[in-house]
């Protein structure tokens, strides 16, 4: 039996290329907006006070102990059906906004659902990231900032902040590649990003082993240059890197 | 909100069409969770041990294979295994013992590091004292580094653990009928009640992960103040 078979036609492998498109874009917006998420909050919950902090807590420990396949299901069809019916009918319609030679569209439902599900998720994990960075740096080094006459919130931006940042800098790279990964869940919900297009190709073609070989590789490549754009990022950080 | 959705589904949510038909629902995760951590507790002992003690070409083809099952969305692996074992084995293999295969990989991959990482950190002196003993390296390994390495691993492996209940959710994608299935199952009948569907089934597996933990969290306190009781 021959496992490959035909090599795939081409406008397969542009299904394949675009669907790899979405992912990186889809990724790279949850990356960004999940960090500034995360990291306003790891503030709340170090700094919001006792309710704050317990809310904030309780919030990233529900979405952290929950599957984001059904997080996702809660944000597309849940949320979908608890909205009022004009906000629903608006948003399945389609939008666009025209400036100048490019076009903005208002994306479909099913990305702004993705975006959103794959957002918290990736913020939950970020925010405990640099709630370990924060308890990472020794207390000896906010006591001498004290020391130095600094007040708090000195030593918490020149002092307590940059230590934790390089400290939670790598596992929160790790959450960036759990989040490229994660972007595959949202074929679930009809997110047209490179396993949909992967799973429609061998619909198509029965050629699995090429659909797949060729999206697992386009995963695996950009797992591995965004993991090698971390490290690199990590050796460039300045020198005085906390001794552990 | 609407409740009876709930309770009127109850029986479907929690055990599929069993006694009836095959086993699905909570009844499903429950297995899958557990045929898959047991298994990538294994996996994930031998291919750490085999990472701490190996060196050269070995370990580098070992750290290529680990580093490539982490880098593949387990969705994808769930579609490989689900391709790729009927044409390696010759006949066709039950939908939920790939889901198994897929995650035992990914968990066990996942694994091997943190036995690896937990083997290496005990530092050279207690494997020098253990080979001045007179002691072998892998007599070594098993009665002095692993006895102290274990339990310090503990936490890993509840970690794990709890990552693959979560998991188990993907066997959605090839129409297993676990959980997170007969749940869409169920919103696709009841069609007006989305919401109080998919939130009761994210407290059940919130529940479920918190419940492991606390548990195996007590079960690894115990276990370490005994050992510290007897030392």
């Amino acid at each position: 039996m021959n496992l490959f078979g035909d090599p795939l036609a081409p406008r397969y492998l542009i299904w394949l290329l675009q669907g790899f498109g979405v992912t990186l874009a889809l990724s790279a917006t949850v990356c960004m907006a999940g960090t500034a998420l995360g990291l306003a909050l790891c503030c709340l919950r170090e700094a919001g006070g006792r309710l704050g902090g317990a809310v904030t807590a309780a919030g990233i420990g529900l979405v952290r102990n929950t599957p984001l396949l059904v997080q996702l299901f809660v944000w597309y069809f849940g949320v979908a059906a608890l909205m009022p019916g004009g906000l629903t009918a608006w948003l399945n319609t389609p939008h666009s906004l025209p400036l100048g030679p490019v076009e903005l569209r208002w994306p479909a439902y099913e990305t702004l659902a993705g975006f959103l599900g794959l957002t918290l998720y990736a913020a939950a994990y970020i925010a405990e990231e640099c709630r370990a960075g924060l308890n990472g740096v020794r207390p000896a080094q906010r006591a001498a900032a004290r020391a130095l006459g600094l007040t708090e919130s000195q030593i918490f931006r020149h002092v307590a902040l940059p230590q934790a940042l390089r400290i939670a800098w790598l596992p929160v790279v790790g959450q960036y590649l759990n989040t490229l990964k994660n972007t595959s869940l949202t074929m679930t919900i009809g997110l047209a990003e490179l396993s949909y297009a992967a799973r429609q190709v061998e619909t198509e073609t029965f050629q699995a082993f090429q659909a797949f070989g060729i999206a697992t590789l386009l995963y695996v490549g950009a797992v591995a240059a965004v993991e090698a754009i971390g490290h690199a990022v990590a050796r460039r950080a300045p020198a005085g890197a906390p001794r552990r | 909100m609407n409740v009876s959705v709930i309770t009127d589904n109850l029986g479907y949510l929690l055990a599929g069409a069993w006694p009836d038909g095959p086993v699905g629902g909570l009844m499903l995760t429950l297995i899958l969770s557990a045929a898959s951590g047991l298994a990538s507790a294994a996996i994930g002992l031998v291919l750490g041990i085999a990472l701490a003690m190996s060196g050269g070409r070995t370990r580098r083809i070992l750290v290529l294979g680990l580093g490539l099952l982490r880098a593949i969305p387990i969705v994808m692996l769930i579609f490989w295994s689900y391709f790729l074992l009927p044409v390696l084995f010759g006949f066709a293999i039950p939908e939920t013992g790939t889901v198994v295969t897929a995650l035992s990989l990914v968990g066990g991959a996942y694994l091997s590091y943190a036995v690896a990482a937990g083997i290496e950190s005990l530092g050279r002196g207690q494997w020098e004292a253990g080979l001045a003993l007179g002691l072998g390296r892998w007599q070594v390994l098993r009665f002095v580094i692993l006895p102290r390495a274990l339990p310090a691993m503990a936490p890993s492996f509840v970690n794990q653990w709890t990552a693959l209940i979560k998991d188990t959710s993907l066997a959605y994608v090839i129409g297993v009928p676990e959980l997170s299935f007969v749940a869409t199952q169920v919103n696709n009948r009841a069609i007006v009640y989305p919401a109080e569907i998919f939130l009761f089934v994210g407290a059940v597996y919130g529940g479920l992960c918190l419940l492991v933990d606390r548990f195996a969290t007590r079960l690894a306190g115990r276990g370490g103040r005994k050992r510290r009781a007897a030392a």
